[in-house]
């Protein structure tokens, strides 16, 4: 053992100091022959007898340094280190065609680990919580509204909590639809400029739920869950740094929050977040006890639970189905058909990036498979030219193993090199990815270049060159000799390589299919009209303290004296509010009947808002019948509303609405008769591809909210309008926030982003793989007619036309991009269709997409032909006659 | 078999080592020199052998090896042998010998028949 290590010790050091052990021996062998030579003379020998005497009974002195040299050191190292030397040196030598590779495989590693960056951000890394694999969301369903995966009611919620034994404990948190989060926008005053820190209502138990530790101080009590409590508040990890300098003696101190005195408890560590992390600050919810008795109809909670031990998620669902069974026979009133689903926690974050996420991770195996096929079609172009060199080394002795070690080295530092560049590529990547991600990025991951990021990188870096170096070094190590060095492996090679492009064209026509089919998305969502006219509008939402203004007269006041400040403002054309605005924010929806419907045929999903009466006029959303809303409509006067066009189409279908009546409750309800004075167009809702719910709006003077979100039409810059705006509303309060403050132009970009996100990404992943399936269709035709220049200048001399030579190489050209084609639009039918969910208004199998992909594939590949086309035109006879 | 015999490696490896032992520092030559000697030119080495066997005998730390002046006046490099040389040595010997008692007595049982 301790001789190995010796051994192995002395064979390290000898890797460093190869060159003075070379001379060392070498002196050593020269002063052998010298005094060989002359005991040979002493022994009577003349002289040059002496000294071949001496030669033969040393042996050969560069067979005892070779045999030396594989003794001494780590033969395996050195060799390998002379290799990548050479490998080197080979590419100083040919400076195109390594950057080429480099920069292709910088590209497809690049590509690959920033997917996965994505993608571990989102799908892989584990939740910051203790065990975060037994955490579940609890989401209801209901399919008489449509609900595959709603928030819960509070109710419901607290008899869950009360009676399911698969769950250590249930938490709730507070989540005003079933795609926004629940955050409000609370003030911090006190510590110089008021901040607007966005805070989570939660229940006591979440922290415990989540099995999370504060960093500082407590979490709360399940006590604090309800009302009359002291106000506690715990921090983030960025809030406690930011506003309080990361002060530690910070809990227990009592801070200002949106004008109530509120005590800080604890701090959580940096690395927590929940459920996003835009969430800055988390308060009990501080309900009555009543709301989890009675506050059954109305949806507002997310629900997490932790599973026990022993117990898998299918058990908890059963029994969950159960308790919902049981909810539903004791309140029929609410519950019916009323659903649960259970998912685990991550699963339910990832729910809406998964399919995006899944299908860029395909697109980019694709690329990758495509960089490899073109980088071993270069490589085997390359092998060719270097019959020579190889056909010597093996006549010099080199095993056919010891070319193919060598020429996998050279693939091998050809990756290495792309990896490292490839690998600045995401860290530039990562950047452009968290300005335009959308929610493809959610709000609760982190793009980190963290130790597996950099591992994938390597992985890639090391992939590369099993998948495109084996298989030209087999091919090129097998030319045996120089009479070898004809026909028959280079028709091989260039079978081999045609084999390769058609391979190339089928990934590329599926990568150019998928994106055509999102870009053809894309413009069909662009070109949807969401109902309003976004241009020149800016929206904000002001809230008001419900201490300062209780009543509905309160905020009456407030909201037009804010509305006729706005008016004043020059260059403003109209100016308007409502509970809801358009693509952004929360509604309320609920259960409405129309007059003379039976008992069981009313509307579970209205949407409502409240509005000021010029809302329609400063949105552009056109007034299709009946009448607007004025200053008469107002409480203690006939109560009235306008209804969207969806509505009037789904009850009323062509006959007019206006003069109806409608209630908002169930038809055994008998809640008050509203009647319609006005039909508008429809405005999109939760998304330009999604179809416009029915909805309701009534006049802020009979329906009052504490929260209107205004638009200011006017001929104004988006922002001179929001800066002239922001004093007009303090002139009627100076405490007053203006929050969310957009345009909506942005409004209807930002609802675009996903979408755009994944066009453009995969659109210059299917460029790329174009760019590269025609550099390998060139790179096949170039040497063709390099190869053949003798050939065609015979057919020349004989009288052939250029054109002949042109159509000749072109048809040789295409062959393998037509088989290619048809094998990749095959694969894309099969395919593409997977990604229906991610495509809007057109079919996974959409001729006009084929077409279009196939026409960019076919011109793309002629431009490849004709350059080494040209050239064939132009090969002078005598010059080709000559060349050999 | 020819009629020079064969020297097998480690066989080799522990004549170098007693030869270095027996006559104190030598250069690569002289214990090739002394070695034919010895063997009363029974053993024609190829000379270039003691090379590999210096080699391995120096990566165990069994010689040490430094350049120095020969009898005529040449730049060469000596070997000696170290002291877990000569501790391998002992070890090698009685190994050597039980050997070469035990192969003696099989290559003199009378054949059975």
């Amino acid at each position: 053992m301790w001789t190995a290590f010796l051994v192995l010790l002395s064979r390290c050091r000898a890797v460093f100091f190869g060159g003075r052990l070379d001379r060392d021996l070498d002196d050593e062998l020269q002063a052998h022959l010298a005094m060989l030579t002359e005991d040979n003379i002493r022994r009577g020998l003349a002289p040059d007898e002496a000294a071949r005497q001496a030669h033969l009974r040393l042996g050969g002195v560069a067979q005892i340094e070779e045999h030396h040299r594989d003794a001494r050191g780590l033969p395996l190292l050195e060799t390998t280190m002379q290799d990548v030397r050479y490998a080197l040196r080979t590419f100083r030598k040919n400076r195109a065609y390594t950057a080429v590779a480099i920069a292709t495989l910088a590209i497809g590693i690049g590509a690959g680990t920033t997917v996965y960056t994505l993608a571990s951000a989102v799908l892989l890394r584990p939740l910051p919580y203790g065990e975060p694999g037994a955490l579940v969301r609890i989401f209801e369903t209901n399919p008489l509204k449509h609900w595959t995966r709603n928030i819960a009611s509070p109710a419901n919620y607290a008899d869950w909590k009360a009676q399911a034994t698969s769950f250590t404990d249930i938490a709730a948190y507070e989540q005003f639809n079933s795609v926004g989060s629940g955050t409000a926008d609370v003030f911090l005053t006190g510590f110089g400029e008021p901040q607007a820190l966005k805070s989570l209502g939660v229940t006591g138990n979440l922290f415990h739920v989540l099995g999370a530790q504060p960093l500082l101080g407590r979490t709360f009590t399940d006590e604090e869950t309800f009302e009359g409590k002291a106000r506690v508040v715990v921090l983030s990890y960025g809030v406690w740094q930011g506003a309080f300098a990361g002060d530690p003696a910070v809990v227990g101190r009592t801070i200002n929050l949106s004008g109530r005195t509120t005590t800080i408890v604890g701090v959580m560590p940096r690395d927590f977040f929940f459920p996003g992390r835009d969430v800055q600050i988390w308060v009990p919810v501080a309900y009555s006890p009543n709301i989890f008795v009675r506050s059954r109809r109305p949806h507002w909670l997310g629900v997490v639970a932790r599973r026990k031990a022993g117990v898998s998620l299918a058990q908890a669902q059963q029994e969950m189905d159960r308790i919902a069974r049981d909810l539903e026979r004791r309140y029929p009133d609410t519950n019916t058909q009323m659903g649960v689903r259970l998912e685990n926690f991550h699963s339910s974050l990832a729910f809406e990036p998964r399919p995006a996420l899944l299908m860029l991770s395909g697109a980019v195996g694709v690329l990758f498979l495509i960089v490899c096929a073109n980088l071993a079609s270069l490589q085997l172009g390359r092998a060719a030219v270097r019959t020579r060199e190889l056909a010597i080394r093996r006549a010099l002795g080199a095993g056919r193993g010891r070319l193919v070690r060598q020429l996998l080295t050279e693939s091998l530092v050809l990756s290495v090199a792309g990896g490292a560049m490839g690998f600045a590529l995401v860290a530039a990547a990562r950047i452009v990815l968290l300005r335009f991600a959308g929610t493809v990025v959610p709000f609760f991951a982190d793009l980190r270049l963290d130790r597996s990021v950099l591992a994938i990188d390597a992985v890639l870096s090391l992939a590369a060159p099993l998948l495109f170096g084996v298989l030209p070094a087999l091919a090129s190590s097998a030319a045996d000799g120089v009479s070898e060095r004809t026909a028959t492996s280079s028709r091989d090679t260039s079978w081999t390589r045609s084999a390769l492009v058609a391979a190339e064209v089928a990934l590329s026509i599926v990568l150019v299919v998928g994106a055509v089919l999102l870009v053809r998305s894309l413009l069909r969502l662009q070109g949807v009209d969401p109902g309003f006219n976004p241009e020149h509008v800016v929206a904000f939402t002001v809230s008001l303290p419900p201490a300062r203004y209780p009543g509905p007269e309160d905020r009456l006041r407030a909201f037009d004296a804010i509305e006729q400040q706005l008016r004043q403002q020059p260059g403003v054309q109209a100016v308007g509010a409502s509970s809801t605005i358009a693509l952004r924010g929360y509604t309320w929806t609920g259960d409405s009947t129309v007059e003379g419907r039976a008992a069981t045929d009313y509307e579970r999903e209205l949407r409502h808002n409240s509005i000021t009466p010029d809302y329609f006029r400063a949105m552009g959303i056109r007034l299709l019948a009946g009448r607007h809303l004025d200053e008469r409509d107002r409480i203690g006067q006939p109560p009235v509303t306008i209804v969207n066009e969806a509505l009037a189409r789904r009850y009323f279908r062509g006959q007019d609405a206006v003069g109806r009546r409608i209630t908002f409750g169930r038809p055994q309800d008998n809640t008050p008769w509203i009647t319609i004075v006005g039909v508008v167009a429809n405005e999109k809702q939760d998304g330009m591809d999604k179809e416009a719910q029915p909805a309701a709006y009534q006049s802020i003077r009979q329906a009052m909210q504490p929260s209107m979100t205004f638009a200011v039409r006017s001929t104004l810059e988006p922002d001179a309008a929001i800066a002239a705006a922001r004093p007009r509303v303090w002139a009627v309060d100076k405490d007053l926030a203006l929050t969310s403050v957009t345009t909506l132009d942005a409004v209807v970009d930002e609802s675009l982003g996903d979408q755009r996100f994944r066009t453009v990404l995969l659109s210059a992943f299917a460029g790329v793989a174009l760019f590269l399936a025609a550099l390998g269709i060139y790179g096949v035709l170039a040497y063709f007619v390099s190869q053949r220049s003798r050939e065609l200048g015979i057919r020349l001399a004989l009288g052939a036309h250029p054109s002949t030579l042109f159509r000749l190489v072109v048809g040789q050209g295409l062959r393998p991009v037509v088989v290619g084609a048809v094998c990749g639009v095959a694969a894309a039918l099969a395919l593409t269709s997977l990604a229906q969910s991610l495509l809007f208004g057109i079919a996974a199998i959409d001729p006009p997409t084929y077409a279009v992909a196939i026409l960019v594939l076919g011109a793309s590949a002629t431009c490849a032909c004709a350059l080494p086309a040209r050239r064939a035109m132009r090969v002078d006879p005598i010059v080709a006659l000559r060349e050999e | 078999m020819g009629d020079k015999s064969d020297v097998l490696q480690g066989t080799l490896d522990l004549m170098v080592l007693q030869t270095l032992d027996a006559m104190g520092p030598l250069h690569g030559y002289g214990l090739a020199r002394r070695i034919e000697q010895i063997s009363e030119d029974v053993l024609q080495l190829n000379q270039g052998t003691i090379y590999a066997s210096l080699l391995r005998l120096q990566q165990r730390r069994w010689i040490s090896a430094a350049w120095g002046t020969s009898d005529n006046n040449r730049k060469a490099k000596f070997y000696a042998i170290t002291k877990s040389g000569r501790r391998q040595l002992a070890a090698e010997t009685d190994n050597w010998v039980r050997i070469a008692g035990v192969m003696g007595r099989m290559l003199r049982l009378p054949a059975e028949d």
